[in-house]
């Protein structure tokens, strides 16, 4: 399987809905304590055999990258959460030394995830550890609006796949918050975990359904309409679950990574519901994605724990494709 | 592009709006009998049960509790949020209890502690706030304002002291210098007896007369001096009597002050949320973003102790980094980097591509189809590549399917007219009852030099029996050595033709004829 190496740690992959071999990694130096950021471009090899992918273009930050967008409407862009408090607008049709063509700088603590709008396509969502997600659109500088009712630091917000103007937001304070962009206010706070939450995502064929990933090391789905009990807990992950996310393809899987080292697939509506396992992670696994454009099309990225040059790091991502 | 403040709804007037009608298409599909359900203008998103009374009561007793009147307002509706009460619970509850403004508790508590210089202005160095403990000091300190008069108290027992100290050097000046002048006042008259007797005389009853107003002069300072010491005995039991109050109060207080450090510590260990008493450091919150468990020390654990694939090499440089964090160094494989954008208002490049749908879009039906805008096609499709498409077109030339359709390909479907719709290629698409309705339009193939060979592949396989009988029905004539000849030779020309015989040949048909010609032979 095709495996790219990086100089930095890798945060998060997310797959280009244009480009099917074309992927974004975000990475921090220093495990993303302290240091600069990077943001890799790559492709994917399409010949008969699996190549190395190649890079397209890599962008260099100041500080740390914790996420990256592409955006939904141009094919060229995309938008890199930076550790300091800024998100940063790369175009690739640009020549590399006049990127970033924006930086947005109003979050006042990291910015942690950042997720485009599928639906509408024109505005983007950043959430950050300063309690706070921004909304966005490309053609005005400043945010259009600041939803501000965590009490603790924001780890992910999900627009939901069919209602454009309605979001879910997973923070560090126990709560995941239903958000509609109309309302001045959350409209449904789920106590979902008993600890921090990392991650949120909603499920593509069933606008009411989410699922949470913890610190807890559960992945938990829940119905926005009966919300005190979770449809299912799923247990299987040896420690905090970094990211989940719902297939694009099918109703019912759900991938999710955890720092113990795997990326499970689990079907919550079978009885089992661990339907599959990725052991060959030599990483932390920290970011992970499924391809929108090719069913089965999985990738990761993540810490290592081997290589033990002090200034060159080498990381992994993988790409493999779902027996 | 549409921008935020002109959604896709542009009946403003509509309350249901864009999304609503949608999502009213969408979701009266679904079960909506659960719970009480609202009309159908009210979002499925939005939480549409009663308020619980149960719940409601709950959380008044607990917000009525002395305590929590002096936390932070956050603090407390999160802790009701986690409880699972909704916010309309939430509201009903801190309507129903009188709420003095954290305000004036907060600016009472600083006047007092201005006035007194408490010990807990060492609490709050810590600025994000041991707010619990600083708002309950806050709070208590609230009751112990009714003490203010304490100070009062104690200026004017000084005050009483210093004049008890006064009268006593008062006195002790009558004594050193009143009483001594009037003895060797008397002295001298005594020893001047010498002197004038008439004055003697004269002055003996004055001196009498003057020795008694002094000494009833100083019998009477000596009584004020008796009461005033008198007072100020009384004033020092009072005091004392004060003082020990006012360390009772301040014993009192500091137990609270334990008990709430108690409760804290406890908390510390039931909930991760202990951003509140570390220094808001991204290092703080990096360890508190990847424990494991709710201990802090989990992620240095992780690495060291429960992962045993975590090589020691890097723990150790893990280590070294968040060290050299926390004495304020900068590692030194961190450079300076300029990554701020070097023309701000850069118009941004227009798109080449225009977006896709995506797989769940598609499954909806297909009045909801309008979710996704009118494509934005660009000018021309010469800058397409097959490359963008994947493999949709590659039928000209097998051995470059890409290395993940061939793996897959036998979870896929393959007979599917629909197959480019997602640029998936031979990928097959996600299901087969496709709507046919297409909202992207994929620009022209490559042309292919057999357009017969791309037809005949789409078609089944069952024509290829038919002809190939009528084949062999010709096959059954008598064929002689030149026939063959002419037929081999036929077959050969054939290949850039189209339209043999009035049939549309293929390679394939023609491989098959030639094989069956063959075999006849």
């Amino acid at each position: 399987m095709p495996v790219f190496k990086t100089p930095f740690n890798g945060y998060s992959v997310k797959f280009s809905p244009f480009y099917e071999n074309r992927l974004a990694v975000a990475t921090a130096q220093n495990f993303g304590i302290l240091g600069n950021g990077r943001v890799h471009v790559l492709d994917l090899a399409s010949g008969p055999v699996p190549a190395p992918m190649s890079e397209l273009a890599s962008f260099d930050t100041a500080d740390g990258v914790y996420d990256i967008a592409w955006s939904e409407s141009h094919d060229n862009l995309f938008i890199a959460a930076i550790a300091d408090g800024s998100l940063k607008l790369y175009d690739l049709y640009l020549p590399p030394p006049a990127n970033p063509a924006r930086s947005l700088a109003e979050h006042t603590r990291e910015v942690h995830s950042v997720d485009w709008n599928p639906t509408r396509r024109d505005s983007f969502l950043s959430s950050s550890w300063d309690d706070t997600i921004k909304l966005w659109t490309l053609d005005r500088p400043a945010s259009v609006r600041t939803f501000k009712e965590h009490v603790y630091c924001v780890y992910s917000a999900a627009w939901n796949p069919r209602h454009s103007d309605v979001f879910a937001s997973a923070s560090g304070d126990c709560t995941v918050r239903v958000w509609d962009v109309r309302e001045p206010g959350s409209t449904m706070i789920i106590p979902a975990h008993d600890h921090e939450i990392l991650s949120c995502d909603w499920n593509k064929y069933d606008d009411c359904l989410l699922v949470t990933g913890s610190v807890d090391k559960t992945v938990r789905v829940w119905d926005v309409r009966n919300f005190r009990v979770p449809l299912a807990v799923l247990s299987g992950h040896g420690y905090a679950v970094r990211k989940v996310k719902f297939s694009p393809h099918r109703r019912n899987m759900i991938m999710s990574c955890s720092y113990d080292m795997k990326v499970c697939i689990w079907d919550f509506m079978v009885e089992d519901a661990l339907i599959g396992r990725y052991d060959h992670h030599t990483e932390f696994a920290v970011g992970i994605d499924m391809s929108v454009l090719v069913e089965g099309l999985l990738a990761s990225t993540g810490i290592p724990q081997s290589d033990a040059n002090w200034f060159a790091h080498a990381e992994y991502i993988q790409l493999f494709a779902e027996e | 592009m549409a921008t935020q403040s002109a959604p896709p709804n542009p009946p403003a007037e509509n309350p249901t709006g864009y999304q609503e009608s949608k999502q009213a298409g969408v979701d009266e599909g679904q079960t909506m009998a659960e719970g009480p359900k609202e009309a159908s203008p009210k979002s499925v998103f939005v939480n549409s049960q009663p308020i619980r009374e149960d719940q409601v009561q709950n959380a008044v007793s607990f917000l009525s509790h002395p305590r929590v009147r002096g936390s932070p307002v956050v603090h407390r509706r999160n802790f009701l949020e986690r409880k699972g009460l909704t916010k309309e619970e939430i509201d009903e509850a801190f309507r129903r209890v009188p709420d003095p403004s954290p305000a004036v508790a907060s600016g009472q508590s600083s006047t007092y502690q201005d006035a007194q210089g408490m010990p807990s202005t060492n609490i709050q160095t810590q600025p994000q706030a041991i707010q619990p403990v600083t708002a309950a000091p806050s709070g208590v300190m609230s009751t112990m304002t009714r003490k203010f008069h304490w100070s009062h108290a104690v200026l004017a027992v000084g005050f009483l002291a210093i004049s008890g100290a006064g009268t006593a050097i008062v006195f002790k000046l009558l004594q050193n210098a009143v009483v001594p002048r009037f003895k060797s006042w008397i002295r001298r008259v005594v020893l001047d007896e010498d002197d004038v007797l008439e004055k003697r005389t004269a002055g003996k009853p004055n001196l009498a007369e003057e020795a008694a107003a002094a000494a009833k002069a100083a019998a009477a300072a000596a009584a004020d001096v008796a009461k005033a010491s008198q007072e100020m005995v009384i004033t020092k039991n009072e005091e004392k009597k004060c003082f020990s109050e006012f360390m009772a109060l301040l014993d009192v207080q500091l137990q609270e002050i334990r008990t709430m450090r108690n409760a804290i510590a406890k908390l510390e260990v039931c909930v991760v949320d202990c951003g509140t008493l570390v220094t808001s450091t991204r290092m703080g919150n990096h360890t508190l973003l990847e424990e494991a468990l709710s201990e802090k020390s989990i992620w240095m654990a992780q690495y060291h102790v429960h992962c045993d694939k975590w090589t020691e090499s890097q723990s150790l440089i893990l280590d070294q980094i968040m060290e050299m964090v926390q004495r304020g160094e900068r590692p030194p494989n961190v450079r300076d980097i300029d990554d701020r954008p070097p023309n701000p208002n850069q118009p941004i490049s227009n798109p080449s591509l225009a977006p896709r749908a995506k797989p769940w879009q598609v499954l909806q039906s297909a009045s909801s189809a309008s979710y996704v805008p009118q494509p934005q096609v660009t000018s021309n499709g010469s800058s397409y590549t097959a490359q963008d498409y994947g493999v949709s077109y590659q039928l000209n030339n097998d051995s470059s399917i890409p290395w993940r359709q061939q793996r897959n390909a036998r979870i896929t479907e393959i007979e599917n007219g629909d197959r480019s719709m997602f640029g998936s290629g031979s990928n097959g698409t996600v299901s087969i009852d496709l709507p046919t309705q297409r909202r992207w339009v994929p620009p022209q193939p490559p042309p292919v030099s057999m357009p017969e060979a791309a037809v005949a592949i789409r078609q089944p396989k069952s024509s290829i029996p038919k002809d190939f009988n009528v084949r062999a029905e010709d096959a059954a004539k008598p064929i002689t050595e030149v026939d063959e000849l002419q037929k081999i030779t036929k077959i050969s020309e054939l290949g850039g033709q189209l339209d043999v015989n009035g049939r549309t040949g293929s390679s394939e048909i023609i491989t098959s004829e030639i094989q069956e010609q063959v075999t006849e032979l």
